[in-house]
């Protein structure tokens, strides 16, 4: 659901996900220097993420934590 | 602990899309210090990000005329476009377009060897390529000296002796705050999608929300976007197959007749008013040439690593098209903040407004063809940059006294200061249930306006006022969910005030276009504590030939009309 993972093995700390991120969901941890999804539920699924990563680190599934009401 | 950071600088922009690049490009044309501040990145930001289709050009040596284009557009739009400003982007859009190749933007040609799609008479639609509009703005400001700070979100503006001087807002990654001391301010933050189901939920309509907080007018939140996108359980993307292939059925497999429609209009919305939804995109009915060219466009558009890419139109298959994928947002370049002239100032000393928050209603009622959104913002954006440069070079350099930092500071911090009330996200949500439904947004009615009305007045006079945040996160949420707010509250005000159909803007109780009365704008602004609104009349000589039969002024029939 949403970024469903950031693998640590592959994650260099670049920061290039959570500078992209346009709803400010990814930080740094600073003890292992990788980059962690903290606010999963604000996640819109727009992929920026998993395209920005160089390390093919990321994984995001098309479903958001809270299901959106559409218009119809 | 989050440090304080003051900056100043000449001009100061809200916002990095396609619009605020243009106007700090140009505003550093005139040797300027010009800061870009984004809620991302810019560039890489907002509406732009999304826009990739095409971009408009009106070009006599294409074999243009400026006629054909100005008609197209007033009847299209049902002759609220403000023909001004109508001719200006038309006019402008041939050097803005040469601004974006220059700068790196790639257009492509299509297999009859043009960059002209031909699928939208009379106006010149040129299709871009990979890099789309943004990432090379940036660049190209970088270049020209622009200071651009990604990552800050900016909330409220600065105000000194009746005159907007900069901006203050903070950084949701460090808790950092940041003040913005400018003689002079754009605001091109974009559009409010009400966190919605397309993918721009970080616009949430911040620029105008502060403009309005600051007296500023406002204008037409009356016509929605009507855009809707197809949805599937399994999670495909649909790239860009979705735009090109337009066979769209009711739930009986009853064709809806979307022809000359770019946006749909409201047709889809009246077939499932009528009970007839859902409504299906249907793939199957695509032959192997049409599905040719949606791959074709797929590999120029689509960056191959991403999962848009991988998703083969050949596989065929009908999915459910679902409504409101911008819902929030006002019909491209219509409603927003009222710019009082051609150099896109406000009502506001030191304020400029561009792009999609500037209210042109260069297109009226009615979003004709793909492209125009970033044309209009590519032309408001260098207008702007040009006026508000005018401007700071004209003015000192703006001392802002205590009082106001701390009243700034004050509004900014209040959410992660209070220990108790209510959670952004939830708030967001009854926002959400209020007013996402079609029979609030697109299909109106006074009864229904008010009831959602009801509550929105309560969410922005008792929820909002306390709402709380435990961290800088989310205190940016608390933010953006404000101005949500007050978004709804503009959009339900303008869509009861306008006691007549037109465009996109449909009252089920008044299903007809009432002329002259309604050859009008809706405008508003705060006045002591409340929403105040007017109507400014279209100027005469742009009115239709009302001695014509109404079914001859206005093509397109409504429901119940």
């Amino acid at each position: 659901m949403a970024i469903e993972r950031i693998n640590p093995d592959l994650c260099n700390g670049c920061r290039l996900c959570i500078n992209s991120c346009p709803m400010d969901v990814i930080r740094l941890d600073e003890e292992s220097n990788k980059a962690v999804c903290k606010y999963p539920e604000d996640c819109m699924c727009c992929y920026i993420c998993e395209l920005e990563c160089p390390e093919d680190a990321i994984y995001v599934s098309p479903v958001r934590h809270v299901p959106l009401l559409v218009s119809w | 602990m989050p440090s304080e950071n003051v900056v100043e600088t000449d001009v100061l922009i809200v916002g990095g899309g396609i619009a605020g690049c243009f106007a700090a490009i140009k505003a550093r044309e005139h040797g300027l210090a010009v800061t870009i501040a984004d809620k991302t990145s810019a560039g890489n930001s907002g509406g732009t990000l999304v826009a990739g289709y095409g971009y408009v050009v009106f070009n006599p040596e294409w074999g243009h005329n400026l006629d054909d284009c100005m008609n197209a557009i007033n009847t299209k739009g049902e002759y609220i476009n403000n023909r001004e400003w109508t001719e200006i982007v038309l006019k402008d859009s041939w050097a803005t377009y040469e601004a974006l190749e220059s700068w790196g933007t790639e257009f492509v040609e299509g297999e009859d060897g043009t960059k002209s799609v031909k699928a939208y008479p009379p106006f010149g639609v040129v299709r871009m390529g990979l890099t789309r509009a943004g990432p090379p703005s940036r660049k190209q400001a970088v270049k020209s000296g622009v200071e651009i700070m990604d990552g800050i979100t900016v909330v409220e503006l600065l105000k000194q002796d009746g005159r907007v001087v900069g901006a203050i807002g903070f950084a949701p990654t460090t808790g950092d705050l940041y003040v913005f001391k400018a003689k002079a301010t754009v605001i091109s933050s974009g559009v409010n999608t009400f966190r919605s189901l397309g993918n721009i939920s970080n616009l949430t309509g911040d620029g105008e929300a502060m403009a309005y907080r600051a007296g500023a007018e406002i204008t037409s939140k009356e016509f929605p976007d009507t855009n809707a996108l197809p949805v599937d359980p399994s999670g495909s993307l649909f790239g860009e197959a979705f735009p090109l292939w337009r066979y769209h059925t009711d739930a009986e497999g009853n064709r809806l007749d979307l022809s000359d429609e770019y946006e749909l209009a409201l047709t889809q919305e009246f077939a499932v008013h009528a009970g007839r939804g859902p409504i299906i995109w249907d793939l199957d009915t695509a032959t192997s040439e049409d599905i040719e060219k949606m791959r074709q466009r797929q590999e120029h558009s689509v960056p191959p690593k991403s999962k848009w890419a991988a998703f083969d139109p050949g596989k065929r298959g009908k999915f459910r098209i679902a409504g409101g994928a911008w819902v929030g947002m006002q019909n491209s370049q219509t409603g927003g903040i009222w710019p009082i002239n051609t150099k896109c100032a406000t009502t506001l000393p030191g304020l400029y407004a561009a792009g999609e928050c500037c209210g042109t209603r260069y297109l009226g009622a009615y979003h004709p063809a793909p492209g125009f959104g970033l044309l209009g913002s590519a032309v408001t954006g260098t207008r702007a940059g040009i006026g508000a440069a005018e401007y700071a070079l004209q003015v000192e350099k703006p001392v802002i006294d205590g009082e106001e930092l701390a009243r700034a500071k004050r509004i900014l911090y209040a959410p992660v200061e209070r220990n108790s009330g209510f959670s952004p996200r939830w708030v967001t949500q009854i926002l959400h249930n209020t007013v996402v439904p079609y029979f609030i947004i697109y299909i109106k009615h006074e009864e229904r306006l008010k009831a959602a009305l009801t509550i929105v007045r309560f969410l922005n006079d008792h929820l909002v006022p306390k709402l709380t945040a435990k961290d800088s996160h989310e205190l940016r949420l608390a933010h953006d969910t404000k101005n949500m707010v007050l978004h709804a509250e503009m959009i339900l005000r303008c869509s009861l005030f306008r006691t007549e159909s037109r465009g996109v803007h449909y009252r089920e109780d008044y299903p007809r276009r009432d002329d002259p009365a309604w050859l009008a704008w809706v405008k508003l602004r705060e006045e002591n504590g409340e929403m105040k609104l007017w109507k400014e009349p279209v100027p005469k000589e742009w009115w239709p030939d009302l001695s014509k039969p109404y079914e001859e002024i206005y093509p397109r029939r409504l429901l119940g009309e």
